[in-house]
């Protein structure tokens, strides 16, 4: 998606600005352009300034950010028609730098001896960079950007739950996950403990290797355990149901998947279909939502967890007198759009939502004495809400036949709703 | 092919009649050969299919025959060995009938496929399924993480050795490759697998140096390529043979072989 928009995604030595990769957009952008982008921004450090984001009035946009001081990632996006934000470069920059240490270790990341051999070893981590540059058709998945994760919630989590938990305690592990289709359906204790941007990128591996059976990856965890490995396990029980443990050197891959992966789960193998049947057109099977609304994006602030619920489906002739809802794909993007102009503009005291570095645009909400709750945004293609909670975040899109006065008392209903059916 | 085969089978016999095992040898296949072409098997190939396509099967998983017809499933450990790019990803995705990827993208760890495979036996017309879990495992993570290794080779069935005819350096790879995950005396069906046969016009391997190689190690070779068009006869031939391969090493391990008299 973001590699349709004509970003460009470069990487090069801190120190001397060695070209290590270049990903994303086809047209490449030339050799000398790339070393004035590292220029610009060396001197800018010889000034005592740090150069971290600029944007041409045509609205093309660089976002600079050096990691450990050891290499320096520079995404380019082209401008144009396109809609990229600030926000969505700076997390690519993140989730770029986490993939190389999830891929390769912090270790040889920030101790770079030999640049040809480091070069060579990053060819390892593009299967991950380039997910994130095009994550596929399921663009409901916005963990990448929230940094949250995408989350489903089963009706019956409970049967779930013990199956994986004892799952997990077979496999010598505390870290066990369930993913359907990609979102994590429940996880045991300590899977919830590990920082969010881990969390995320772990599913996004998960759901890079979809045509497989089964796999051990060796990964580092970019935060928790950046200099040891540790092993993924993962399993596909049905086509889009995976379970993962993070292992230690046992058990081996073999003894797992023809063990212990029948005895737990070939029991549940009717739930898991069941599931697979109820979550196919909504991560939260329970719920209802109002008409109207056409998408929503709801976070958990202090579980670091999301869920994005689609809602009803664009109808296949428009009626006449009636604007034309947009088409799904567009609703998330168009959800993407509000949630960065949400959260950089006002909701800017989340620490999981805000962007990591300083505050790159002149801060809109230092204007205000006051935290803002709500936020609301007409549009010619629809009207978008938002309101925080101390706990929750929650981003509506609803069709333009929705009256704006209801839109607040239909975003507080289905807050409501949701949290108190499932108690997300 | 079915001469090469046959080569193999013999090779087995004679190495396992140095180590004291001297079962009798069937003369000739034990599986029908192209029995995907045959109308009998079209109730066991559809359920490897699903809207057209190879289906996946998760690990839950089998192919769902109606319940009055009993199949057994044979399952089978096959480690996919070679160069990084020779193709054993693609290789992995071929046999499963899923897409083969354009790019090459490191493996980074371990992935297994499964693919599942009827067969039909000659002697007493008795319907299996092989049940095959490829494991393919990227070469670079191979050498830098030393407990992959050994995890491939646990328990393992057949080794499949991939050389790429585009790249000489694979094939002179192969003895090394060999030498590095079998012994001698080990009971593992060993298949040699030349990938991207499609670029022929780029060819490095020739086929004179096959021919040598073939008769040095006594291991045949198969040639695979091109896009996956879903149908089976691209992989028939290699699945055949690795079932025919493995099928007669229970044999052997297990002192059942077939009489000769009956085939
Ligand atoms: N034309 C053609 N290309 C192929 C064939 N098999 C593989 N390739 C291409 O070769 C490249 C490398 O293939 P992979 O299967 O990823 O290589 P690999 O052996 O798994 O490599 P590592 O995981 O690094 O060990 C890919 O770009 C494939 O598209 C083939 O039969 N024909
Ligand atoms: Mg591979």
């Amino acid at each position: 998606m973001l590699q349709a928009e004509g970003v460009q995604l470069l990487c090069l030595t801190a120190s001397s600005g060695v070209p290590l990769f270049s990903r994303g957009s086809t047209k490449q952008l030339p050799f000398s352009v790339i070393g004035s982008l590292n220029g610009v921004h060396m001197f800018g450090g010889g000034q005592g300034a740090l150069l971290s984001c600029c944007e041409t009035d045509r609205g093309a946009r660089v976002v600079w950010r050096v990691f450990r001081d050891s290499v320096m990632l520079i995404a380019v996006s082209s401008g144009g028609d396109s809609t990229v934000t600030e926000l969505q470069l700076c997390r690519l920059l993140e989730n770029t730098w986490n993939c190389m240490v999830l891929v390769l270790g912090q270790e040889e990341l920030s101790n770079v001896r030999n640049v040809e051999r480091l070069k060579r070893d990053l060819r390892s981590c593009y299967r991950l960079i380039d997910q994130l540059l095009d994550p596929g058709d399921d663009e409901s998945v916005m963990g990448y950007l929230t940094n949250c994760a995408d989350c489903l919630l089963p009706p019956n989590p409970s049967l779930l739950q013990e199956a994986l938990d004892a799952f997990t305690q077979a496999a010598d592990s505390e870290f066990g996950c369930l993913l359907i289709r990609g979102r994590v359906a429940v996880a045991t204790e300590k899977w919830w403990r590990l920082v969010s941007q881990e969390v995320v990128l772990l599913s996004l591996l998960v759901r890079c290797m979809s045509g497989t059976t089964s796999c051990d990856y060796p990964v580092f965890l970019p935060v928790g355990s950046p200099t040891v490995a540790h092993r993924l396990l993962r399993f596909q029980l049905l086509q889009g149901v995976d379970v993962c443990t993070l292992c230690g050197p046992a058990p081996s891959l073999h003894h797992a998947k023809t063990e212990l992966v029948g005895r737990f789960w070939s029991p549940l193998m009717e739930t898991l279909h069941g599931l697979l049947a109820q979550t196919q057109h909504t991560p939260v099977p329970s719920i209802a939502l109002h008409p109207d609304i056409l998408a929503l994006l709801l976070i958990n602030r202090e579980t670091s967890r999301s869920l994005s619920v689609p809602g009803r489906p664009p109808a296949v002739t428009p009626q006449d007198g009636v604007p034309p809802l947009p088409s799904s794909s567009r609703r998330w993007e168009l959800l993407r759009l509000f949630y960065t102009f949400a959260i950089t503009r006002y909701f800017t005291s989340g620490e999981a939502a805000a962007p990591p570095a300083e505050p790159l645009q002149e801060d809109f909400s230092q204007g205000f004495c006051h935290t803002p709750l709500h936020c609301y945004l007409v549009t010619e293609e629809c009207k978008c809400y938002g309101l925080q909670t101390p706990q929750h975040q929650l981003f509506l899109l609803a069709a333009l036949t929705m009256p704006t006065f209801a839109l607040r008392s239909i975003a507080t209903q289905t807050l409501t709703s949701i949290t108190a059916a499932t108690g997300f | 092919m079915s001469r090469v085969v046959f080569h193999a089978v013999k090779m087995e016999y004679e190495r396992n009649k140095s180590l004291g095992v001297a079962p009798v040898i069937p003369h000739g296949p034990i599986i029908v050969a192209d029995w995907h072409r045959c109308p009998d098997s079209k109730e066991y190939f559809t359920k490897i299919f699903q809207k057209k396509r190879r289906k996946t099967f998760g690990l839950l998983e089998a192919p769902a025959m109606p319940p009055q017809i009993h199949v057994d499933t044979v399952r089978y450990k096959i480690f996919l060995a070679g160069k990084s790019g020779v193709g054993k990803t693609a290789l992995a995705a071929r046999l499963g009938g899923s897409d083969i990827p354009n790019m090459h993208y490191e493996t980074t760890g371990i992935e297994t496929t499964a693919v599942f495979w009827p067969v039909k036996l000659k002697e007493n017309g008795r319907v299996l399924f092989f049940k095959y879990l490829f494991w393919d495992c990227g070469e670079n993570a191979l050498r830098r993480f030393d407990h992959l290794l050994p995890s491939c080779k646990e328990q393992v069935d057949a080794i499949l050795f991939l050389f790429s005819f585009t790249d000489h350096g694979s094939f002179e790879d192969l003895s090394n490759q060999i030498s590095r995950v079998t012994d001698p005396s080990d009971r593992i069906v060993k298949l040699v697998v030349g990938t991207k046969f499609d670029l022929f016009m780029h060819t490095d391997v020739t086929e004179r140096e096959i021919a040598s190689f073939q008769e040095t190690w006594g291991l045949p070779v198969f040639r695979v390529g091109g896009d996956v068009n879903g149908g089976l006869g691209e992989v028939a031939p290699l699945l055949n043979a690795l079932a025919e391969h493995l099928w007669h090493q229970d044999c052997v391990a297990a002192s059942c072989v077939p009489p000769s008299s009956q085939v």
